[in-house]
């Protein structure tokens, strides 16, 4: 019996790390060839270990482009991302609880309408969009890519804090009713604080999608010198004239360090935040 | 004062006002938007110059079109088959990774890391390099004897596998929602079966499986809106090619929008997505009720 | 609770503000500019305090010594402010017509061949007809049959930044070892007996530009004396375009071609991944390539240590009749502009100011201007100087005037083009049917349905 555990235990651990394995490796490619030579990187690519540690593609690609260094543009994809996540954190957890907490009249057309938003495809939006953000003035500044989502437009989030909020028992709800307290006490008081593990999830995934949103970026940004860093990461391959992969591959590694910190540090409010308890 | 203040206070007040950022912003970015995409659907539109109203032409064009027809059947074939693979992986994954050992947080990071970084132009290219003519993937092979200099990018019948792969590499974020979910089963229920005489297996299907119904449908519903909508790989690595045997819904929209300067017609294939889109995730919340465990823990 | 509401929505304003403060607060050079650009929208004033937007596409080096030479120019000018904004080339188009659309574009934007005629005949280009004829764009340097390039229609709505020519690229290493040699405007015939040669002595096949562009294909029928593209329509006859198919075929048939397989899975037109410097096996790669001129520091770069790149003509039935010398790139003027004498004078200074060349040192092609391009000549790298040789030894001599600009179909035939090219390397058609369907597709969208 204890053997066969054992064996259990081994085999399961083998299976996953095999396929940890697998799973990591196209990164750990990319990881390694950034320490190519850039001309090097395609001829080797069967060999994951380069034969030479270089760490040109660093220096180069951090240079960037223009007079414009890898250091701006890091601090450009920084300001819009966390811009950006504190305003869907906010609305988003207001409107999730309005959802949840509260009956009016609309609601569900409201539920649906949050779903049909989920389901538009950037580019049925990219042209009327521009043109209406246009006439708003704001192109040519980081106003399309920020105040939209301080008005909870992406309904992904609405969605997962309201399902944490459905699970929080009601009780709580009407003893803070008993003590006198309004909905926006409710709200501010009770609710809130409980559901603070959803919300650092939706940073974390609000985060990491701006961070790579590059579409927006590419239509509203025009100063080369406020491109975040997923726009900047495409100029690298110009198609026609020569891309240096090398650089990318090394700025590309670099872009994904703040996504793997946030969640190797953050990781178990991951897995608390989105409660299912309350899906229905 | 008095009146005002209980008026907000009412449940049906609060709930507006607490809704209202949504509200306004799904008024001012987004149903604006949808209705001038909506217009430009119904006319001739390239960009350069204002629309002229065109009636029902673009619709009538898809109906002709044969590459509609195509892109339609790649982009179903893709969401189709990526999507149950991804659930499958991320449920049977999460289901080895339910234990906690020292090493646990070290394997989430590693089945997380793909979707983190999935959606950037580098993984694109890195992909087409894993299964070029002599890539990566064939010279795994060629260890194993097996290398045929087989190119998987350049078969019809292999290129979309490349990349629904890819798509599946990336079903980490899934799986961290089905990690929680199993998490909040109580202990007691494995218990109680466990009293009754079930084994393991018996436990999944009769315990475990039940109660998770309601995250598969979350995750089916996001992941199914997802794959329909999926563009940025297929435009980086096949655009397309071999033949439009990946030439996804969103790729072929694009293409027309801005590369051909149909943006009209662009329009309007869009609008046609986003009612099958919508038509399929109305099914799915109708078959909901045949499958989904509603009663809560 | 009222309080924390207050103080929220206190933060939110004050996050709004400082957004609409022009771009928030990261640190860039450019923080002055979303100020300066609206002032200068305002007001239509053009000497003290405009400021012009000029855009491109381009690479690292490109951007870099574009930027200088903007800088430069600034130096020169005090009071005109540039905004330089550049990215990739597919990215660039997308955001150009989103520009064009919203009445934004650039003051001067780079152009392109390709869709210079839809951005005139949209009305979005400015005539530069009567800044040529008022002496504020001097372009007595220019040959007639180049600055024609930019012509559409009556007017001239581009300047030529750049001259290139279609260039065969061929590993000359490689043939030099096997004592094989091929001349300067070979024809097709010989081309083909080339190709059969160099693969039973040396093992390496053939890479036709497949499923690139119709450029070539563009060559070859020049080289029978048929234009690609006519009012409306395609020009020639159905077999004509059995020229390129079938010589496609015949290659693959015959084993000489490379397997469009391997063609499939490479970036498209990325100079890196072109087969005449990368591939595993001969198999996989290419003797020749077919590109433009001001390709060759890219490919000599992209070869492998020790192979030298030569390059020639390409080739078809006459190559005096289908050499041609093209504008790589152009400098246009937005018709929207509002200052276009201000954004006509950079034009004009790309054009004909020998420092700004300097800095530029020919990275987009020969200058316009012969007397800039005598001037850098000694100052360029041992491979743009072999450029300027070909154009100026090779193609200039034995050449004839460009076709005129693609109407605004081209993308969606050259996409029907490539598609039926595709099948017919995968067997799925053959050569006569292959140009029979071409030809009515052709036609078809050109004809406007």
């Amino acid at each position: 019996m204890q053997k066969q555990r054992s064996i259990n235990f081994f085999l399961r651990n083998l299976i996953v790390l095999v396929l940890g394995l697998i799973m990591v490796y196209p990164l750990a490619w990319m990881v390694m060839s950034s320490f190519k030579d850039t001309k090097l990187i395609f001829t080797t690519a069967g060999s994951l270990w380069p034969e030479t540690f270089v760490i040109d593609n660093y220096i180069n690609g951090w240079k960037g482009f223009g007079k414009v260094g890898f250091d701006v543009f890091f601090k450009n994809s920084l300001f819009i991302s966390i811009v950006a996540t504190i305003g869907t954190i906010m609305s988003s957890a207001t409107v999730a609880f309005g959802l949840s907490r509260c009956n009016f009249p609309g609601r569900r057309i409201l539920f649906s309408a949050m779903l049909v938003s989920m389901m538009l495809p950037a580019q049925v939006l990219m042209i009327p969009q521009y043109l209406w953000y246009n006439q708003l003035n704001w192109v040519g500044s980081y106003l399309p890519l920020t105040v939209p989502y301080f008005f909870a437009i992406q309904g992904f989030f609405i969605y997962l804090i309201k399902n944490f909020i459905d699970g929080i028992p009601r009780d709580l709800d009407e003893a803070a009713k008993i003590d006198g307290c309004s909905f926006y006490g409710i709200f501010g008081r009770v609710i809130l604080p409980l559901t603070v593990p959803s919300l650092i999830t939706t940073g974390i995934f609000s985060f990491m999608w701006r961070w790579d949103d590059f579409l927006s970026a590419l239509l509203y940004v025009n100063d080369s010198a406020k491109y975040p860093v997923s726009l900047a990461l495409k100029l690298f391959c110009d198609p026609g004239s020569s891309s240096d992969y090398g650089a990318m591959f090394a700025m590309s590694t670099i872009s994904i360090l703040p996504a793997m910190l946030i969640f190797i540090f953050l990781q178990k409010y991951l897995v608390e935040g989105i409660s299912t308890s309350g899906l229905k | 004062m008095k009146s005002i203040s209980s008026f907000i206070n009412r449940e049906k007040s609060a709930g507006i006002i607490f809704c209202s950022p949504f509200i306004i912003g799904f008024f001012i970015f987004m149903i604006v938007p949808m209705l001038l995409s909506l217009y430009y659907s119904f006319c001739d539109y390239n960009i350069l110059s204002p629309p002229v109203w065109a009636g029902l032409k673009n619709y009538a064009k898809m109906i002709n079109d044969t590459r509609f027809y195509k892109a339609i059947g790649v982009t179903f074939y893709f969401a189709l088959v990526s999507v149950p693979l991804r659930l499958i992986f991320a449920l049977l994954v999460a289901m080895l990774l339910l234990k906690t050992s020292k090493l646990t947080a070290m394997y989430r990071a590693m089945y997380y890391l793909p979707s983190i970084i999935g959606g950037s132009v580098a993984v694109s290219i890195l992909w087409k390099r894993i299964f070029a003519v002599d890539g990566v993937l064939n010279s795994i092979l060629g260890i194993f004897g097996l290398n045929r200099g087989f190119s998987w990018l350049g078969d019809t019948r292999t290129a979309i596998w490349t990349l629904i792969i890819l798509a599946v590499w990336q079903f980490g974020s899934s799986m961290l929602i089905f990690l929680s979910s199993l998490k909040q089963i109580p202990a007691s229920m494995y218990e109680a079966s466990g009293i009754d005489g079930a084994g393991k297996i018996r436990q999944f299907f009769s315990v475990t499986l039940p109660l998770l119904t309601p995250t598969i449908f979350f995750n089916l519903v996001m992941q199914m809106i997802n794959g329909f909508l999926a563009f940025t790989q297929c435009y980086i690595i096949t655009q397309g090619k071999p033949m439009d045997s990946t030439l996804f819904y969103t790729v072929y929209m694009h293409e027309q929008s801005f590369s051909f300067f149909n943006t009209g017609y662009g329009a309007a294939l869009a609008w046609v997505m986003l009612g099958i889109i919508g038509l399929i995730t109305l099914v799915l919340f109708a078959t909901k009720r045949l499958w989904v465990y509603e009663g809560g823990l | 609770m009222k309080k924390s509401m207050a103080v929220i929505t206190a933060v939110l304003m004050l996050l709004m503000s400082a957004c609409s403060g022009g771009g928030g607060s990261s640190p860039s050079p450019a923080a002055t500019q979303p100020a300066a650009q609206e002032t200068s929208q305002a007001s239509t004033e053009s000497s003290a305090g405009a400021s012009l937007i000029v855009s491109w596409w381009g690479n690292q080096t490109r951007n870099e010594r574009t930027q200088a030479a903007l800088d430069l120019y600034t130096e020169q000018n005090p009071g005109i402010e540039i905004d330089g904004q550049f990215s990739e080339w597919s990215d660039y188009w997308n955001k150009l017509a989103t520009a064009a659309a919203g009445k934004s574009l650039p003051d001067v934007l780079q152009m392109d061949y390709a869709y210079l005629e839809q951005y005139v005949s949209n009305g979005l280009l400015l005539d530069l007809t009567p800044y040529i004829e008022n002496g504020t764009l001097d372009v007595s340097n220019v040959s007639e049959s180049v600055l024609d390039s930019g012509r559409v229609g009556d007017g001239i709505y581009a300047i030529t930044i750049g001259i290139n020519g279609p260039s065969m690229f061929y590993n000359k290493t490689l043939l030099e070892e096997n004592d094989i040699t091929i001349k300067d405007n070979m024809t097709l015939d010989e081309f083909i007996d080339k190709c059969r040669e160099i693969y039973e002595k040396t093992g390496y096949k053939t890479a036709l530009p497949y499923n690139v562009d119709l450029n070539f294909t563009e060559a070859l029928l020049r080289g029978v004396g048929v234009q690609l593209y006519e009012e409306n329509k395609l020009g020639g006859a159905e077999e004509n375009y059995e020229i390129y198919y079938g010589l496609l075929k015949m290659g693959l048939d015959e084993g000489w071609h490379i397997s469009p397989g391997v063609l499939a899975e490479r970036a498209f037109g990325s100079v890196e991944q072109s087969s005449l410097v990368y591939g595993s096996s001969p198999e996989n790669m290419s003797w020749c390539a077919m590109h433009f001129s001001n390709q060759l520091t890219a490919m000599q770069n992209a070869a492998p240590e020790g192979v030298e790149i030569g390059i020639t003509t390409w080739p078809t039935a006459d190559p005096k009749l289908s050499s041609y010398l093209k504008p790589s790139q152009f400098f246009s003027v937005s018709a929207d502009t509002s200052n276009p004498e201000e954004a006509v004078k950079v034009v004009d200074y790309w054009t004909n100011s020998v420092e700004c060349n300097e800095i530029l040192l020919a990275e987009r092609g020969i200058p316009a201007s012969s007397v800039v391009a005598d001037a850098i000549t000694p100052l360029l790298a041992e491979t743009e100087q072999l450029v300027s040789v070909y154009i100026n030894e090779v193609v200039s001599p034995n050449c004839s005037p460009i076709n005129p600009p693609m109407p605004e179909k081209a993308s969606e035939v050259m996409a029907s083009y490539k598609a039926i090219e595709e099948r017919l390397a995968y067997g799925e058609t053959d050569v006569v049917s292959a140009a029979q369907e071409f030809y009515a597709e052709g036609n078809r969208i050109l004809g406007g349905n």
